[in-house]
């Protein structure tokens, strides 16, 4: 009798043990390209941080944190990300707020939403360097939209330059960015406040909140996880900003609007691949801080316990 | 634990099977098929990576299609890169950085060749020009030896020369009574700020003088124009930075002043003036002078160009006691040093920088030759009279820095110069700052 049981349990666990392995099979593949296209990237952007690879100096050889040094005492590389996450912070905050603004708009019943919700959306379906060549255009000195209505309205004597210090052009580029990606906030939003039950809004009716208390007091701590999660995603996003700058100022007047990646991308075309990984290796370390402090910040973990 | 075992058994097997797929990549090719007759050699495909202009790319497959009905053994691959400089160097840099063998020919710009070259990218041609007793005489000399040799080996070969050039408005300046293009940068200023009154009644819109200011190698160009114009230069002839002389704090000043003080260039020049919008004020008629590169031309006599036939051409300006300088540009031909079929990539580039191809891109797209005796070609002079002076400018053409961390000193000259002539910084500072910077460059990047 004993002999059975245990010739069941073995059997059991054979059983188990090889649907564990029809399941790291299934698994493989996915776990294959997880580390193929991202874990060894990642690992190899940080080793090679760790070497002097520049492709006109041969040999290539280990230099420790070599380059982490320079990187500490390069004044270009801190102003660069001095502007970087400037830039996060007002490019960030100017979307969340206007996103939120667009999505309890589109929120609303009216006539011709539907047509409401796609005309907010165009903006995040074009690509950035599109977009990018269009505010160029806008922005532009003899015949740019914004010279020809500032012109033509009064409101300026003569044409302003609008890339032509660093304020303005650093204030041209957030106006693109968050033209761009305030809608893409804006879909995140509306589904947060799709899945708002009604009847939250009737009570508080009943109870007569008025709505800007109704906002406060139910539409925002609901949407607490959503807007932590799209703080997530945008705040990364333009901590890597490359392509607007690249096409708007590229990096000028005078090196006062270059990014991160702006800066790591011409270590990389000088050929000085170990500084160009420093670089991303460093970027990867602010994202990093950005997200725990995000994750946090928004109580994240509690609210996924609850 | 169990489960420990198992997830590293798990992931001794997901390393095993990259092992294992990797290896099956790399395993060596079947050995050759027995030896074929010697008449019939095998036929190989080479790639050629080139950018630019669709029109460009049309000619450039006409190129190859007549290379190939030559060479029936040798097919060429045409590798479309973007259309801008810095990316299309991104396109090369990334495959030779990777040892890999194709692209097997590209074109480079002129400033790239030495960064290429100390890379050890680029096959050394000396041994193909030997062997075939090849004719180096036909390109010019200086070109040669500044852009296309490093560590005295040849490396790459002129496909076209550019250099900066002043385009004038000749109708405008017979209207002002002036019979001779400026030939100082003062006598510059005076006529544009001349014309500029004059012309600003009926057009609001018109500036006396457009050139590159934006933050961008093509501040380099110009920047290098004015300074050697003045009797300076970046760096001297040990490759020591010199770029905060006096001479340089004065053409520098003078560039700001054009914008600031004389206010014959536009604001925009610092933030926008790239070649095509320099272009493109000149050719609506919105500007009496212009510093642009010889593709200009044929653009400003173009049919619907409202300037057509109105543009002259004249050597740079020069400040007193300097000599007119040009920035010498234009793109050149290189062969990847892991081609595997060297020998068909030779003759590619020779096809390229025969005199028949060569006429090909003066006659068609508007190009100055790479060879010197395609200037004479009757043909070429009866479409294209200005060539023939053009070349003096050509033979004078100062290059830029040829050291493989060019790039890096021109970042640096890109930011402070344009800086500079924004009016963000004095120029003596900004030339100061620069010169700290490139010698701390140069003591990083300039010895191994």
């Amino acid at each position: 009798m004993k002999q059975g049981y245990r010739s069941i349990y073995r059997g059991l666990h054979k059983y188990k043990a090889s649907e564990e392995r029809l399941a790291y099979l299934l698994l493989a593949p996915v776990v294959i390209l997880v580390g193929g296209l991202i874990l060894f990237p990642v690992i190899g952007t940080f080793v090679s941080s760790l070497y002097k690879n520049i492709t006109f100096l041969p040999p290539v050889k280990f230099i420790g944190l070599g380059n982490y040094k320079k990187l500490f005492t390069d004044v270009h590389f801190w102003h660069s990300t001095y502007i970087t996450i400037l830039f996060a912070i007002v490019a960030v905050f100017c979307e969340t707020a206007l996103g939120m603004f667009y999505a309890v708009v589109i929120n609303e019943k009216f006539r011709l939403r539907g047509l409401m919700r796609a005309i907010v959306l165009i903006p995040w379906a074009i690509p950035t360097i599109i977009s990018a060549r269009t505010w160029q255009l806008i922005y532009n000195y003899n015949y740019g939209l914004l010279n020809y209505l500032f012109v033509h309205f009064h409101l300026s004597h003569h044409a302003i330059n609008w890339l032509g210090t660093s304020t303005s052009a650093f204030s041209s580029i957030v106006v693109a960015d968050v033209w761009k990606t305030a809608p893409f906030m804006a879909i995140l939003f509306l589904a947060g406040l799709q899945a708002i039950p009604e009847s939250l809004y009737e009570a508080a009716r009943v109870d007569g909140a008025s709505l800007s208390q109704q906002f406060w007091r139910i539409t925002l701590p609901l949407l607490r996880p959503v807007i932590v999660i799209a703080l997530i995603f945008r705040t990364i996003d333009s901590l890597r900003i490359f392509d607007l700058i690249y096409v708007l100022t590229g990096g000028g007047p005078g090196g006062s609007t270059s990014s991160i990646s702006i800066y790591g991308f011409k270590a990389y075309i000088l050929g000085d691949f170990g500084y160009g990984s420093t670089v991303s290796v460093f970027t990867f370390f602010v994202i990093l801080i950005f997200t725990i402090f995000y994750l946090k910040a928004g109580r994240f973990q509690q609210g996924l316990k609850k | 634990m169990r489960s420990k075992v198992i997830r590293l058994l798990a992931l001794l097997v997901v390393v095993a099977l990259i092992a294992t797929v990797s290896f099956v990549g790399c395993k060596p090719k079947p050995a050759p098929q027995p030896q074929k007759p010697v008449e019939k050699p095998e036929k190989v495909t080479i790639v050629f990576a080139v950018g630019g202009a669709p029109s460009e790319i049309d000619y450039w497959h006409s190129v190859i299609d007549k290379f190939e009905a030559k060479n029936p053994n040798i097919t060429v691959d045409l590798l479309r890169q973007p259309m801008q400089t810095e990316t299309r160097m991104q396109t090369l840099v990334t495959p030779l950085s990777g040892k890999e063998s194709t692209p097997d020919v590209f074109l480079m710009d002129v400033a790239w060749v030495g960064q290429f070259a100390a890379s050890g990218w680029l096959a050394p041609l000396d041994d193909f020009v030997s062997k075939d007793n090849y004719d180096l005489s036909v390109f010019f000399k200086k070109t040669l030896d500044l852009a296309d040799t490093y560590k005295g080996k040849l490396r790459a070969l002129p496909v076209y020369i550019d250099a900066g050039l002043l385009y004038y408005r000749k109708d405008l300046l017979k209207k002002y009574g002036y019979t001779a293009p400026p030939a100082t940068w003062d006598e510059l200023v005076k006529m544009a700020q001349k014309v500029q009154k004059g012309e600003r009644k009926d057009n609001p819109n018109f500036w006396g003088f457009v050139w590159q200011g934006k933050q961008y190698e093509g501040l380099v160009c110009d920047f290098l124009e004015y300074i050697v114009s003045n009797g300076g230069n970046i760096l001297d002839k040990d490759g020591n930075p010199i770029i905060n002389s006096d001479n340089n704090v004065e053409a520098l000043t003078f560039m700001r002043d054009l914008i600031h003080k004389y206010n014959i260039s536009p604001p925009n020049t610092y933030t926008e003036m790239t070649e095509e919008p320099v272009r493109t004020t000149f050719q609506s008629g919105n500007a009496l002078f212009e510093r642009n590169w010889p593709y200009a031309w044929a653009l400003h006599n173009a049919d619907d160009s409202p300037v057509k036939g109105k543009v002259g051409i004249a050597p740079l300006p020069h400040f007193p006691g300097g000599e007119s300088a040009a920035t010498l540009g234009g793109w050149h031909i290189g062969m990847n040093i892991y081609s595997k079929h060297k020998e068909a990539a030779w003759k590619f580039i020779k096809f390229v920088e025969s005199y028949e191809t060569q006429k090909g891109f003066a006659m068609n797209l508007g190009w100055n030759p790479g060879r010197k005796d395609v200037y004479d070609d009757p043909d070429v002079v009866a479409k294209a009279p200005y060539l023939k002076d053009l070349r003096k400018v050509f033979v004078g053409a100062v290059p830029r820095p040829g050291v493989p961390y060019y790039t890096k000193l021109s970042s640096v000259i890109q930011k402070y110069v344009n800086a500079a002539i924004a009016g963000k910084m004095d120029p003596k500072e900004a030339l100061d700052k620069a010169e700290e910077e490139l010698k701390e460059i140069i003591k990083q990047y300039g010895k191994g």
